[in-house]
């Protein structure tokens, strides 16, 4: 979990065992060849999901269909913990954006207010940039969480003992897009039963007569 | 097996095991060590000579506590933790208010009206201790709140006027 009790020694000792780690590493990557290392990242603060939001396509034909518009938005650092945050990006994947307003107006957590202000966020980033006619006519297409950069604090135990304390922080992603939300198909126990046997039924056995 | 030999020899399986609980009594400094569960050594068999030889072992199991086996997997892990019964309930008890259209509980006041309401009271309060001036000057009669071009009816003969310099808000009436 977040605090583990450790001994001095143990503490001295992975400290030694950090040291040889880094320096087998840089030993290893003077050797290699520079093909074989393509980080290649382009600006230093630029996070992938904050670049989706980059992406133009071409213009559409007469013919096609009407690509929905699609918003990418997140916020970084929230001070909370990223397995209680996914309860909450659980809870609003897939609704329209007034139902997921308004189930998160009244949830007590500490993160549905600021899963709020991002999705409110977002969706005045649809209609001044994105070109959304109706601000209502949004769904959550994609929502979750995922861990920040902890910080390490000592917690300290009786007997001269001590942890170490993360300061859990964690991101959370929402992609919003025009439209009715789809329709996911509830499935039956029996219905995934009947499948799976399907399934056992469509079996062949090679190399048979 | 007599009963003081079997303390004797518990005694002396956890001194043999865990060194540092066993000078618990009078704690000498051997530093800070790893935290080991286990109960306080019986104070008979801290200085018990060396009289039987060594049990079996299986007699030291009986004073350890619980401890997990296994490690839980994460397929197990996600079991638990995505289970229906903790996932956050949809909440189908929310409505619109009829006076101001924000959304509210069913069985609750509207948050926006309250939060209207219980900022005019604020201001009518603050004007009240104006009046008043200092604690315990409550007059012993009737208060009615008065706005912006308001006389006070008959009704209103004998009681204390509060005078509030702005328009009747249009959900105060009489």
């Amino acid at each position: 979990m977040a605090a583990s009790v450790v001994t001095w020694a143990g503490l001295a000792a992975f400290g030694r065992a950090c040291g040889r780690i880094r320096s087998r590493l840089l030993g290893s990557s003077s050797t290699l060849s520079p093909v074989s290392c393509l980080h290649t990242s382009t600006e230093l603060n630029s996070k992938h999901w904050e670049r989706k939001n980059l992406v133009v396509y071409p213009p559409q034909q007469k013919d096609e269909l009407r690509r929905p518009a699609e918003i990418y938005h997140c916020r970084r650092q929230i001070k909370y913990s990223k397995d209680k945050m996914w309860y909450l990006a659980k809870l609003i994947r897939g609704m329209t954006i007034d139902q997921a307003l308004t189930q998160l107006e009244f949830n007590d957590k500490k993160g549905a207010k600021i899963i709020k202000e991002v999705i409110l966020e977002a969706q005045d980033m649809a209609v001044r940039n994105h070109n959304v006619e109706y601000k209502s006519n949004l769904y959550i297409a994609e929502s979750f969480s995922g861990k920040g950069k902890y910080l390490k604090r000592i917690r300290y135990h009786g007997r001269g003992m001590f942890g170490i304390m993360d300061k859990v922080h964690c991101h959370y992603f929402v992609k919003i897009v025009e439209g009715v939300p789809p329709k996911v198909e509830q499935k039956t126990g029996f219905d995934q039963a009947k499948e799976y046997v399907e399934q056992l039924r469509n079996r062949t056995i090679i190399h048979s007569l | 097996m007599s009963l003081s030999g079997l303390l004797q020899y518990v005694g002396r399986s956890l001194q043999h095991l865990e060194l540092r609980l066993a000078q618990a009594a009078g704690f000498d400094s051997f530093g800070p060590a790893l935290a080991v569960n286990g109960p306080q050594i019986l104070p008979q068999s801290l200085h018990s000579s060396d009289e039987e030889n060594s049990e079996p072992s299986f007699l030291d199991s009986i004073f350890w506590m619980a401890a997990p086996k296994k490690r839980r997997t994460i397929e197990v892990n996600r079991c638990r933790r995505r289970h229906p019964n903790k996932l956050i309930k949809v909440k189908y008890n929310i409505e619109p208010c009829p006076s101001c259209g924000n959304m509210k509980l069913k069985h609750t006041l509207c948050g926006f009206c309250y939060e209207k309401v219980s900022k005019e009271t604020a201001m009518i309060r603050k004007q009240i201790s104006v009046m008043e001036g200092g604690p315990l000057n409550t007059p012993a009669v009737e208060s009615v709140v008065l706005y912006e071009n308001e006389t006070p009816s008959e009704a209103d003969k004998d009681k204390r006027i509060v005078e509030r310099n702005r328009k009747r808000p249009y959900w105060f009436n009489m």
